[in-house]
């Protein structure tokens, strides 16, 4: 099984405050690791950095072996952001909408081409969500599940091998939730590798590897962990 | 390069799309300024302006004559129109006046008009404040003219007296003091000259309906900004992330913003041209009227005007983009664009002429960029004219430094929310 992303030692900070203190994992084709923690322990943080919006300290991540983020020569962090944007999709936990504009012209935005978001409307990845439903609606009347919906459709834009998500299923209602879930389930079976944050245990029941995030770094743990004993472990 | 392509596009449909709310907002904005300038302008006419001169008067000693000379010179008409004269003692009167509450205090000798009759011509002082604010500077000057009328009168009429004396003249003394006398009144002292009308105006090279209406289209272009929160505040964090994955930095995200403003507001003031160009197809002579009281030939032609107008606009939308950025949200960004056009015009001498505000007040209102845009706006009225030069640079200036300032703060803002 080929690796698609590797995480070495990655270090963050605000300011004075240290958040990531040498987080790794590693992840292959069709793999889903789960990052589960408490509130503001650093996950958020962690798959900013992966999808290339945050600058780390120091560490190293490859995506396919291709390097991400690396260390230049006078310490500083460089981004290939070309191989972050072609290796990654990335859905935040806040929904990167024009509310202004419908739906169709915010997926314009991130389509390469008209044909092609043609055609995930009709059969493919939004097809799937369900968003060709709701394509001609003004963004801002939207309901929580259907941004969440378009944000994933904005995410897979340009058919990426890896899927960022952060805190996807987050005050969604329980129809919305299945859906999402169904559409990550079909995503990991096409090879696709999955990173997700999440409070959800029925996300976590996608999950190939589960970390929690704590202190700043990542620790493996049992993906059969559910209610009090995965609190536990945090 | 597509995305930001496609990005300006989006935002440029988004502002299209949602341009009739805003027009629709800036035009309630416009009845309510506009309501409140009218009944401002109606409560200015019923109580016209009269710029009210005290002046301390101190009669030495018990001198009716005097007093009475006094009472005359208060009732009439020329001087009531300019002076109220209050009669104090000299210790309250010098108390007064370094208090600001006196224009001047004129110290009245005793047995003043028989001196003035027996020729011993006993001197006046007349005291001024140190920091004389405008109408002692005023009455200073006509005193000081006053004074230097009378001291001409005077030799001329010793000068012909000795003259007279000397070349044996003496029976025609009396003739040629008439005739200087009338002479005098005639063209120096001629006091029909105070029911002259001169119109001076504190805007300067401006009239006041063209002072008041280029402030009230700075007024009106800082404050449509609070309608245009949708297109002028930055973009959401998750957004603004997603376009710098995308390749889409701050600059071109705060260029893209600037732009969509800078068209509202080209927008908005074609909207005004069209309602002018309808009240001169529905009301010719209204408009007719309307022009001339506010339009003046020039120097500077209608590519000129238009110029200025589009640096207005320009320097406008750079300082909603700059408030809007500084702002952390919608509603505080909306309330700093109100209190900030207010401030600003008010200090640049948007409400009341410069001339009438405070020396420091008019010192930093000079030096805002609306005191630049309000003289800009002048010259669509006035033409080219003293006063206009450097507003080009100015503005140009103003502008560059506003979105320089919007990109700072957006960039402390990406770094501080991480």
């Amino acid at each position: 099984m080929m690796t698609m992303i590797t995480v070495e030692d990655l270090k963050s900070a605000y300011g004075r405050k240290q958040i990531l203190k040498g987080a790794s994992f590693m992840a292959g084709q069709g793999d889903c690791v789960g990052i589960v923690g408490a509130n503001g322990c650093g996950k958020s943080t962690l798959l900013s950095i992966l999808a290339g919006t945050l600058r780390p300290k120091a560490g190293r991540v490859l995506y396919g072996g291709a390097p991400a983020w690396q260390g230049g020569a006078a310490g500083h962090m460089r981004a290939d952001m070309g191989t972050i944007r072609r290796m990654t999709g990335y859905v935040p936990q806040d929904n990167p909408l024009i509310p202004e504009l419908t739906v169709l012209d915010n997926l314009r935005l991130w389509y390469p081409d008209r044909d092609v978001l043609q055609w995930q409307l009709q059969q493919g990845v939004l097809k799937m969500l369900g968003v060709d439903g709701f394509s001609r609606m003004q963004a801002s009347k939207l309901s929580g599940g259907m941004k969440k919906r378009v944000s994933i459709g904005i995410a897979m834009a340009s058919n990426p091998p890896i899927l960022l998500l952060d805190e996807p299923s987050a005050a969604l209602d329980l129809i919305c939730k299945e859906d999402i879930r169904k559409y990550l389930q079909a995503y990991l079976q096409h090879q696709g590798t999955v990173v997700i944050t999440t409070h959800e245990e029925s996300e976590l029941d996608l999950c190939s590897r589960i970390y929690v995030m704590n202190d700043g770094r990542l620790r493996p743990i049992d993906r059969s962990l559910r209610g009090e004993a995965l609190v536990r472990e945090f | 390069m597509k995305y930001r392509m496609r990005y300006l596009y989006a935002e440029l449909k988004k502002t299209v799309r949602i341009f009739p709310l805003m027009l629709f907002s800036a035009m309630i904005l416009v009845l309510l300024t506009g309501g409140a300038a009218f009944g401002a302008a109606r409560r200015m006419e019923r109580e016209p302006l009269a710029v009210s001169v005290d002046i301390g008067v101190v009669v030495r000693g018990d001198d009716r004559i005097t007093r009475l000379a006094l009472v005359y010179v208060e009732n009439m008409e020329s001087a009531a129109k300019l002076c109220r004269f209050v009669q104090v003692s000299e210790e309250d009167g010098r108390h007064m006046l370094a208090e600001g509450k006196l224009a001047a205090l004129v110290v009245l000798p005793e047995e003043l008009v028989e001196g003035i009759m027996d020729g011993r011509n006993p001197s006046v002082d007349v005291l001024f404040p140190r920091d004389a604010r405008l109408e002692a500077m005023l009455f200073r000057e006509l005193a000081e003219a006053g004074e230097g009328l009378l001291r001409v009168a005077q030799a001329q009429i010793y000068g012909a007296g000795d003259t007279a004396v000397q070349y044996g003249l003496t029976d025609e003394l009396s003739v040629m003091e008439a005739e200087i006398d009338s002479f005098n009144l005639a063209f120096a002292l001629d006091r029909l000259v105070l029911y002259d009308e001169e119109r001076v105006s504190a805007t300067g090279r401006l009239s006041v309906a063209q002072h008041y209406a280029a402030s009230g289209i700075v007024l009106f272009l800082l404050l449509s900004g609070m309608a245009a929160y949708s297109v002028m505040q930055p973009e959401p964090a998750a957004f603004r992330r997603q376009l710098m994955r995308a390749g889409v930095g701050g600059l071109w995200q705060n260029l893209c913003r600037w732009l969509c403003g800078f068209l509202y507001l080209l927008c908005l003031a074609g909207v005004l041209c069209v309602v002018w160009w309808g009240i001169r197809l529905c009301a010719p002579e209204a408009a007719m009227r309307l022009q001339e009281i506010l339009m003046s030939a020039g120097r500077r032609g209608i590519g000129g005007r238009i110029g200025m107008l589009l640096l207005v606009l320009a320097a406008a939308a750079s300082f909603h983009c700059m408030i809007y950025s500084a702002s952390g949200s919608r509603t505080s960004g909306i309330l700093l664009v109100f209190l900030l056009s207010i401030a600003a015009v008010y200090l640049s001498g948007g409400f009341v002429p410069p001339a009438f505000l405070p020396g420091a007040v008019r010192t930093v209102g000079e030096a805002l960029p609306v005191s630049w845009m309000i003289r800009a706006c002048g010259s669509l009225f006035a033409g080219y004219g003293a006063g206009t030069e450097g507003c080009t640079a100015w503005l140009c200036l103003y502008a560059v430094v506003f979105e320089s300032a919007a990109c700072g703060l957006e960039r402390l803002r990406s770094r501080h929310s991480g």
